[in-house]
């Protein structure tokens, strides 16, 4: 975004907070209740479904199937440049369904049951004063 | 316990309002409830503050002290933050402070002003009602979850997008009759239809317009009740719940803490739910306003869009979608226009029944808020 000098100086993300999550950032880890059986995404330290702490952190394959999209053109501070993007919820292959970005896709050839899979990219940038911050995001499987 | 009750509400108008500030607008619309109830403002006791966006888009946390502060009063004052359902929040904090004897004369303050910047910098804090580092970072946008339920809603029930308009078509006419409102324009279905896409197959017209606006209430004691000069409406009960974020819900199209926020409810007080109810649902995006009339058994599943034209009484001033979106002020809207409307009228309409219900959420539903007046 243009600005001054000093917002352009100023780092909009937290470097720490990416560093501290970059497990979730570049692999997708679930979380597996020993108490409930359910598996969730992301990783937590407790259940979200019943708060118990007896959960194993699992990751998983990556690989997954379109449920639903939609062709977003909502602008934000970080939308600028990235217009129109695709929010998709993919199920993976391990029955968890996760909200994720679909990318290198043309909008009109996505449809339900798209094999889709894990795929890193830029997530957000400070660019060029900063750092640019990587994560998964989703794009058709190659045939 | 004691009963509570709303001895005075006062209201501003919802718009980009460019010539006041949040001070402004929270102090016009204390002095018109303060006014409305025929109470000093050295009889208040008790202060309570619901601003989503102070802190991320005006600079001031506390925002509480600061407008106690600037009434020139020295009470206790506390902010209440659960996003978009703030509002419903800081009437039960106030709720609570009363019942508890901690206070006699509660005011509650709901104020957002957004328009000092863009849209894209207001977009994004609104965003972070959702778990920033999951979906935040991520960008990944609560009209995004919307559009997500929006297009399972249609196919679901095989309801048409057309239908769907008919939320914003049904809002904009009750808003041509709320002089408080921000869209005081009749929408028909070309309009909508024709009107930009912003995450497909949402448009323009499903989307609740962010606001600027500030909306008060006085809360009485029933000691105090006898010496205000309105009719008062009581406060029966509050009630709320989080629930899982979306994606981990079995069907998405629940409501999940709408349905706890309302066996909450129904477990303190006794309501009939029905279509002459006085009701004001969160409709931030169109299909939650459906979502919400069917969760809260107003009709059966799927039957949203053919009931909404028999509901006289919903969202009287136009709701979210028309009214606009203040966001830590608009469930405070639906207050005082419920409170105006059980009193004596509102926007033209004289609501007979002795119940109403307002219901907010944040979010993709994160949380739900009721509350429920009796006259």
């Amino acid at each position: 975004m243009a600005g001054s000098f000093e917002e352009v100086r100023i780092m909009k993300n937290s470097i720490s907070i990416f560093w501290r999550k970059r497990s979730d950032f570049y692999k997708i880890r679930l979380t597996k209740c020993l108490e409930c059986g359910k598996v969730s995404f992301p990783s937590r330290t407790k259940c979200p479904y019943c708060g118990s702490k007896n959960v194993r952190i699992v990751e998983a394959s990556g690989k997954g199937t379109l449920v639903n999209y939609t062709v977003s053109y909502y602008r934000t501070e970080d939308s600028d440049e990235l217009q129109p993007r695709i929010i998709g919820l993919v199920k993976l292959d391990e029955g968890v369904i996760i909200p994720a970005e679909i990318v290198d896709v043309d909008p009109d050839s996505l449809r339900k049951g798209l094999r889709v899979e894990a795929v890193l990219r830029r997530l957000k940038s400070d660019d060029p004063f900063g750092l640019i911050y990587y994560g998964l995001k989703f794009s058709p499987v190659l045939k | 316990m004691g009963k509570v009750f709303v001895a005075g509400v006062g209201m501003t108008k919802v718009g980009r309002i460019f010539n006041k500030g949040y001070k402004e607008l929270a102090m016009e619309a204390v002095d018109k409830a303060l006014n409305d109830a025929g109470i000093a403002v050295s009889e208040v006791d008790y202060l309570v503050v619901s601003s989503a966006f102070s802190d991320s888009l005006l600079n001031q946390v506390d925002i509480s002290s600061i407008l106690a502060q600037e009434m020139g009063i020295d009470v206790p004052a506390i902010s209440v933050n659960t996003g978009e359902s703030s509002g419903v929040a800081a009437l039960e904090a106030a709720l609570n402070a009363v019942r508890a004897g901690k206070s006699n004369t509660a005011l509650i303050i709901g104020v957002e002003k957004l328009s000092e910047f863009p849209s894209a910098k207001i977009n994004s804090s609104f965003s972070h009602v959702l778990d920033y580092e999951i979906e935040g970072i991520r960008g990944i946008a609560p009209i995004n979850y919307a559009a997500l339920l929006l297009k399972e809603y249609m196919k679901r029930y095989g309801v048409k997008r057309d239908d769907i308009f008919q939320w914003a078509i049904e809002m904009h006419k009750r808003a041509e009759k709320n002089p408080y409102a921000y869209l005081r324009f009749a929408l028909d279905l070309d309009k909508a239809r024709n009107s930009q896409v912003i995450s497909s197959p949402l448009t323009l017209y499903d989307v609740a317009p962010l606001a600027d606006g500030a909306a008060a209430a006085v809360l009485v004691n029933e000691d105090l009740q006898t010496t205000i000069r309105t009719q008062p409406v009581e406060i029966v009960a509050t009630a709320s719940a989080t629930a899982p974020p979306i994606y981990l819900r079995n069907d998405m199209l629940d409501m999940l803490a709408t349905k706890k926020a309302l066996e909450r409810l129904r477990t303190t007080v006794k309501f009939k739910m029905g279509k002459d109810i006085a009701l004001q649902v969160h409709d931030s995006f169109s299909i939650y306003g459906f979502l919400a009339l069917e969760e809260l058994g107003v009709c059966g599943r799927g039957e949203g869009v053919k009931a909404i034209g028999d509901l006289q009484y919903l969202n009287v001033g136009g709701g979210l979608k028309a009214r606009g979106h203040p966001v830590g002020a608009s469930s405070l809207y639906a207050l005082d226009e419920t409170v105006l409307l059980m009193r004596d009228s509102f926007s033209g309409l004289r609501y007979d029944g002795d119940a109403a219900l307002i219901h907010s959420i944040s979010g993709a539903e994160n949380n739900a808020w009721l509350a429920l007046l009796k006259r």
